[in-house]
This record gives C-alpha cells, structure tokens and sequence, in this order.
C-alpha cells in the first residue's frame, strides 16, 4: 500500500511551482493553486476532533464541578486526550506552504451541554457515534494512508461508546 | 492487476485474522459460563459469518481463499475465566488490525466493509475489557 505521502506530494507541488517561477522573483509564482478534495477532507477531519476536544473539554469541566461526577470527569478527560492524539496525528498530515495555510482553523464551539451527567455521557456517546459515521464516509475516497488513518481513528472513536456508558452506569 | 492483487492479499490478512478469530473463541468459550458464554458464542458466530463473506470476496476476485489452519498458537495459554476474556480481546485486537491493508483498497465499498469491521472488533474488545486506545491497529 505504499503511496506518495501527503507531505511528499506537497512538498512536490512546491518545489514544481518555484522551478516554473525561476528567477523571475515571487511575483511569477501566479495564483494560488486550488486546495485538493484530499486536503479539504483532512481539513474537515481536524476541525471535527478540534470541536470533539473543546466538548470533552467542557463535558469534564462540568463533571468536575458537580458532586459526585469527579470520577466521570477522569474517564471523559482519558478520552479527550486520545482525541488530542487524534488532531496531533491528523495535522501531522496537513502540510501546506505559507501561502496555502489558512490563517486558522474555524473549529466550532461546542453545543452547550446538559446540565447533568446522565445527559453529559448521553451527548458525549451520541457525538462519538456520529464521528464514526463521518470518519467512514470521508475515508471511501481518501488517498490509501489516510484512509487507514480514518478507519483507525473511527474505530477508537466507536469503543469511546462503550468506555462512556460504562463509566456512567457504574 | 496490480490493484487486484493487493485487494485481494487485503482480503486474505483479514481472512486469516477472522479464521483465527473463529477458531479462538472455540477456546474462550469452553472456558466461559453463562450471559458470558453466551456472549463469546455469539461473537464467535460474528466471526464465522465475516469468515465466510471475506472467503467469498477473494473467490469473486479470482483469488483463491487460504484454507484455515487446523489449530493455532494461541498467545496466551487459558486457565480461566480472566484468561478467557483476555484472548478474546486478543482475538478482536488481531480482527481490528489485519482489516487496515483492506481500508486502503480502490474499491469504497471494500473500505466501508474494513472500517466497520474494525469498529465492530474495536467494540467487541472493549466489552472484553480492552483497554481504551486511540489507534487501534496502527503501529504507535
């Protein structure tokens, strides 16, 4: 399954439009070339585990607070880090020169949450549920090694289910 | 052709894996009681059925399905009952891992079949008592 990496293809692209440019100076670069389905796919992806760590976030920040959720607030935060490790490893695929690298992310906010952890776990086990979805659906026509990247991620994000309804009928 | 082959070497890993997988829980299962047992034998009727699709899927590509092994190293021996969940885990780890070549195939509906036997395996290990883990299948 081996294919040009991310990374490589990009930094291929680059290194085609500075031989085109010569030395003509910047300005010979032309326009910007148009951001490929794949990056956008990888894009989507980022920003959909960058909101599933900000309502992580505030589903332990909740927990905490509340009397007796302390030990649902440990489980929720173990989860939220290896959605961290998702972002981490999915932007270690996003590799754009200056001047295709958006000025930020538009990661949305979080919904407001429930007021009580019943409710808490319920929105936490629904949103894993639908990033499965969507993780399956983005990876039928990502290049191979994201793919396989998804297909993983989408995995560890199904058993999250288990380990969250788990956690809050103990 | 190229394609091909490597669509259907996808299909044998995992092939292999569900084989083993069946051949596995044959094992928890004698080692089980109970809403336990019951469980084990219907992840085990899982693992037949996934068996005996993929063995389909290689046949309709012109490949030839690779026939079970009559037994196999198991990587844990099984005294008991804790033993017995923790090949089952085991098991659905190796399930998860060898459907990942088969996520990176041309054909999409290939890759829906990998990644949703992967979550379906993820599942399983996790009521096995897995521990959580954010890249199940991939090398750390």
């Amino acid at each position: 399954m081996a294919e040009p990496t991310r990374r490589v293809m990009l930094a291929a692209a680059a290194a085609g439009s500075l031989g085109l440019a010569g030395c003509k100076g910047i300005a010979a670069l032309g326009p910007l070339p148009n951001i490929s389905p794949d990056v956008v796919t990888l894009e989507h992806a980022i920003e959909a585990e960058e909101l599933m760590v900000a309502t992580y976030r505030a589903a332990a920040g909740q927990l905490a607070a509340s009397g007796n959720g302390q030990r649902l607030s440990a489980v929720v935060t173990a989860i939220q880090a290896e959605h961290q490790a998702h972002v981490t490893r999915l932007r270690a695929r996003l590799v754009l020169p200056p001047r295709l690298a958006r000025t930020k992310f538009a990661a949305g906010r979080p919904s407001p949450l429930p007021a009580d952890s019943h409710g808490i776990i319920g929105a936490l086990v629904a949103d894993e549920r639908a990033a499965a979805a969507r993780l399956t659906s983005q990876l039928l026509h990502a290049p191979p090694a994201l793919a396989q990247l998804m297909a993983s991620i989408a995995a560890s994000e199904a058993a999250h289910v288990i380990y969250l309804r788990r956690a809050g009928a103990a | 052709m190229a394609a091909r082959t490597g669509t259907v070497a996808a299909l044998q890993a995992a092939l292999a894996a569900e084989q083993a997988a069946s051949y596995g829980y044959g094992v928890v299962g004698a080692h089980l009681r109970g809403a336990a047992f019951n469980v084990a034998s219907a992840d085990c009727i899982v693992h037949e059925r996934a068996r005996d699709a993929l063995t389909r899927l290689i046949i309709s590509r012109g490949g030839t399905p690779r026939a079970a092994a009559a037994a196999y190293q198991l990587p844990i021996g099984v005294t008991s009952t804790a033993d017995a969940a923790k090949l089952a885990v085991d098991l659905e780890l190796e399930v998860v891992a060898s459907y990942v070549d088969l996520a990176a195939v041309p054909d999409p509906r290939l890759r829906a079949l990998a990644a949703t036997s992967m979550q379906k395996a993820c599942v399983r290990a996790a009521r096995w008592g897995a521990k959580s883990q954010p890249f199940p299948g991939l090398a750390p």
